[in-house]
């Protein structure tokens, strides 16, 4: 069943993709200052996005597993950071491969960029800790103390930095602005990718879901022959 | 009340130990001073400029100096099964880790007086006529990171690699205080007026204090459990 | 400036997708080990048994 549902969640995710593809290319002009290399943002917006999320829909389920002790709420809090970091390093690389165009350096020192690099950090050490841990149960209870920290320090970290360094472009989309500063299409096509990523991010997390649950069944085993 | 009679005990006991021994001051110390001489040859020491990148430069090395300090915290209840005595006794979760995070705060403000006093003379800055806010900003970003060391000294405390892992999981999670406590410096090594920027990076060590005081103590027990 | 431009923004799409296949890829990987770990573990269990 779970089979299937990855399937269709991939199915839905290509077919936006291939759609917003066609769009982002071939039917959304030019930008006015920046030229071709805007529609980075494409992918670079949404990524970032759907890797913040993902790090506080695994606190929840870190949390629901502190309270409920279902092993399964630990394997989906831990594959949805695992795809939440894959994504936020893509919003950091395609970030910085925008930041050479426009602002002549590879990196800059501004509170988005920084504040992404910290989080991603935060939770590679999340990673790490898993890794360093053999006994499921305590690395359950460990992981959920982390991303609770982490969550909770990403943002303290984000304010903080914000306060400190600011030179990234201010908000755009129609949500924060209240609506003028973006192209409609090129925000209807932005929206479209976003829904697209977090397809893409759910499938994969589910994939990796069913990965954990295997690994279980391997762990359950071998205590059951005691090998 | 209890709680905090609790902590205390925790924290003496460290602290003797640490008295006795020397072991972490010994060690943090050293390192701290090894590294101010090293930084000492990235830039011209002498110059205006070092008053500019001081708090940077003392925060660095309080930070890594402090990796040593709170590997040490946990590790050291290790041998003779020392750690699964303490969480068997009547002891709180909470206040061994309170506890030990007191008494890293002590250690650790030893060595940055001292850090002080050396980067004074090597860097030719000028520090005690503001000894009064350099204590507080101290005092207050030093309880953040020892909060943070002993939470996760107790996570790492029985994996492999726990040198390594403890830094690397550590640091990222400091970031908001260290930047607070390295302009604060900054401003008051400088001789700044004071300002509401003061203010607000003061503001956010408090919080960071706070808010990693409070997730300590709630999730001592899950971390501590045996 | 516009062709720097636009073989800029074929690396930031290519870093983007390049990225998530490489993550994919070693997913692949992990769930063909593992299987293959599981299928193992279950051999051993039943001539055991």
């Amino acid at each position: 069943m779970r089979e299937k549902v990855v399937i269709a969640l991939a199915a839905a995710a290509a077919l936006l993709l291939a759609y917003n593809l066609y769009q982002i290319f071939l039917v959304l002009p030019d930008e006015a200052l920046q030229g071709g290399i805007y529609r980075i943002i494409f992918f670079h917006v949404p990524a970032g996005i759907v890797g913040m999320i993902g790090f506080f829909i695994a606190l929840t389920f870190a949390v629901w597993y502190l309270v409920s002790g279902d092993l399964r709420h630990d394997s989906l809090s831990a594959s949805i950071v695992e795809v939440s970091v894959v994504f936020t390093t893509v919003n950091i690389v395609t970030g910085s491969i925008w930041a050479r165009i426009i602002w002549g350096a590879w990196w800059v020192w501004d509170y988005r960029l920084t504040s992404q690099l910290v989080c991603a950090l935060i939770f590679f050490g999340y990673l790490l800790l898993r890794r360093a841990i053999d006994e499921p149960t305590q690395r359950a209870r460990l992981s959920a103390a982390l991303t609770i920290f982490g969550c909770v320090d990403s943002v303290i970290v984000w304010k903080s930095i914000e306060w400190f360094r600011n030179n990234h472009p201010g908000p755009v989309l129609t949500i924060r602005t209240g609506g003028g500063h973006m192209d409609p299409a090129m925000e209807h096509t932005l929206s479209l990718n976003f829904l697209a990523i977090l397809l893409v991010g759910a499938a994969l997390a589910l994939v990796r879901m069913r990965q954990e649950s295997t690994a279980r069944e391997i762990d359950s085993l071998r205590r059951a022959a005691h090998v | 009340m209890n709680f905090v009679l609790q902590a205390f005990a925790v924290a003496r006991k460290d602290l003797a130990i640490e008295l006795r021994t020397k072991e972490s001051l010994n060690a943090a110390g050293s390192f701290a001073i090894v590294i101010l001489l090293l930084f000492s040859f990235a830039f011209d020491p002498g110059s205006d400029e070092t008053r500019e990148i001081g708090g940077g430069l003392l925060w660095i090395v309080f930070a890594f100096a402090g990796a040593l300090v709170f590997n040490r915290s946990f590790a050291r209840e290790l041998p003779n099964e020392c750690l699964d005595t303490l969480l068997a006794s009547p002891l709180s979760a909470a206040s061994l880790v309170i506890g030990k995070s007191l008494a890293n705060w002590v250690t650790l403000l030893v060595v940055e007086f001292v850090s002080l006093f050396v980067f004074g003379i090597f860097y030719n800055v000028s520090w005690v006529a503001h000894l009064a806010p350099l204590a507080a900003v101290f005092a207050l970003a030093t309880w953040g990171v020892s909060i943070l060391g002993a939470i996760f000294g107790a996570i790492t405390v029985n994996l492999r690699l726990r040198e390594l892992m403890l830094p690397v999981i550590i640091y990222p999670l400091m970031i908001p205080l260290l930047i607070g406590a390295i302009e604060l410096t900054r401003m008051i090594l400088n001789n700044e007026p004071a300002s509401p920027e003061e203010l607000l990076w003061g503001r956010i060590l408090i919080v960071f204090d706070v808010v990693f005081t409070s997730l300590a103590v709630i999730l001592s027990d899950t971390i501590l459990v045996n | 400036m516009e062709a720097r431009n636009f073989t800029f923004m074929f690396y930031g799409f290519l870093a983007a997708w390049l990225i998530v296949l490489l993550y994919v890829v070693s997913l692949a990987r992990r769930g063909t080990r593992l299987a293959k770990e599981l299928e193992d573990v279950k051999q051993l269990v039943s001539k055991r048994d």
